[in-house]
């Protein structure tokens, strides 16, 4: 079963965010810059879309799920695990308000859940819940966070670290030269929205974070 | 398991609390609540869902949710409703399966057809009447486009769209099955009342048949 594979194998320390800027499907920017992530680059890419409906969030993941389905790339969905059903991706990723993953998983066994969480408190009932791995941010300071408050620093990334075995991984204005850091802290491995906002230093970026994250 | 006599379904919105909605008009006779919410969070929507699906199992009503596939799932409710910008009742069904019901929104001859082929349970049908619940980029399409479409379909149709207790029989006479409003009942100032009524006039409809 898919499940079994996708569970048994650890996750990717690597997690890629897209931009938030698709307004179509058609020869969209996701799809461009999943082209040029390297077949056997292991990394997680989450498709969170807020802008686009239903529809058009099932096309896009349609659309991605064929790029991705020669690589070794993971797909998730933000929020919608019925969308991530049926576009046969790996996995959702849920904001912290969302429905919680132990009623996801009855009908979503192969899918890899994770949880974005806040504090200490949101870990540990995502962890009690069956999520397969948390993410937290903002770690540092990011123009696209700051409307979420002030960054959470290092010292708060490590507490949640230790207050949970599931895999942690640090979002919010990483770069290659902090992700030592957040590994030092405790985190799995890093998010990076940033990766995709940058179109023609995509490639190159890429590399720097996953060299960065596995040295 | 959709009625097959005629039959009212109110839909929730972002005026009323959605559970107290619910409450109101199953009390007052509907045998459908879809839930709808555009705005909430997903675990809200999830916690309304539970209650609402519990609360209509216990008036012999169907809970059905609005766009949101996983909602259903998680809380056991009966079916979903999609609109043309949700995913795909083709879709839906490959992970809902047979049990669970889909309706699916339209609004023309074509779309109709569409749901059928697709494999939805019924369709969503209007706007009837001009309208205040939702900004409509077309005209009504009255009852006699509806009679129309229900002449090519075999599904149930839910009509909907600006129905009130005066047009209620008439738009069941034009061959819909059931009756779905949102405003009539969440802006009524007693929507208990408001059911009651609307109920007693899709049934006078289906009287006069």
């Amino acid at each position: 079963m898919a499940h079994n594979y996708l569970h048994r194998t650890p996750l990717p320390r690597l997690f890629l965010i897209s931009s938030g800027r698709e307004t179509h499907v058609d020869g969209s920017l996701l799809t461009e810059q999943l082209k040029q992530i390297p077949r056997s680059m292991d990394c997680m890419v989450q498709i969170r879309e807020k802008q686009l409906d239903a529809k058009q969030l099932f096309l896009l993941s349609l659309k991605a799920a064929a790029i991705a389905s020669s690589t070794k790339i993971r797909l998730l969905i933000n929020e919608r695990a019925d969308i991530a059903l049926a576009a046969a991706l790996q996995g959702v990723h849920l904001p912290e308000k969302s429905c919680p993953p132990d009623k996801l998983r009855p009908f979503a066994q192969e899918l890899i859940i994770g949880c974005s969480v806040h504090s200490p408190e949101s870990a540990l009932s995502a962890e009690q819940s069956g999520a397969d791995y948390l993410l937290f941010g903002p770690v540092f300071d990011t123009p696209s966070k700051r409307k979420y408050g002030p960054p959470q620093g290092v010292n708060k990334l490590g507490t949640i670290c230790r207050s949970t075995s599931l895999p942690v991984f640090a979002v919010g204005g990483i770069t290659p030269k902090n992700i030592k850091e957040c590994k030092s802290a405790g985190a799995y491995g890093a998010a990076g929205i940033s990766i995709f906002e940058n179109d023609a230093r995509f490639a190159a970026n890429l590399e720097q974070f996953y060299n960065a994250l596995y040295q | 398991m959709i009625p097959s006599s005629p039959f009212l379904c109110v839909i929730t919105d972002e005026v009323e609390c959605p559970l107290s909605l619910a409450e109101k008009a199953l009390r007052g006779g509907a045998s459908m609540i879809q839930l709808r919410h555009k705005t909430a969070c997903s675990n809200q929507l999830f916690s309304w869902a539970v209650k609402i699906t519990t609360l209509c199992k216990e008036y012999g009503a169907l809970s059905i949710i609005n766009d949101r596939l996983d909602i259903a799932l998680a809380s056991g409710a009966d079916g979903v409703h999609l609109g043309q910008q949700d995913l795909p009742a083709s879709a839906a069904r490959k992970i809902l399966g047979k049990s669970r019901i889909i309706g699916v929104s339209t609004s023309s001859a074509h779309e109709a057809l569409q749901a059928e082929s697709d494999g939805a349970d019924y369709i969503g049908f209007g706007h009837i009447y001009p309208t205040h619940s939702k900004v409509k980029e077309f005209n009504p399409l009255g009852p006699e486009t509806l009679r129309s479409v229900a002449a090519l379909v075999s599904l149930p149709i839910i009509a909907i769209g600006g129905i009130t207790i005066e047009n209620a029989s008439l738009v069941i006479r034009h061959g819909a099955t059931g009756i779905a409003v949102i405003s009539a009942i969440s802006r009524a100032e007693d929507p208990l009342n408001a059911t009651q009524e609307l109920v007693k006039s899709i049934k006078q409809g289906n009287t006069h048949e």
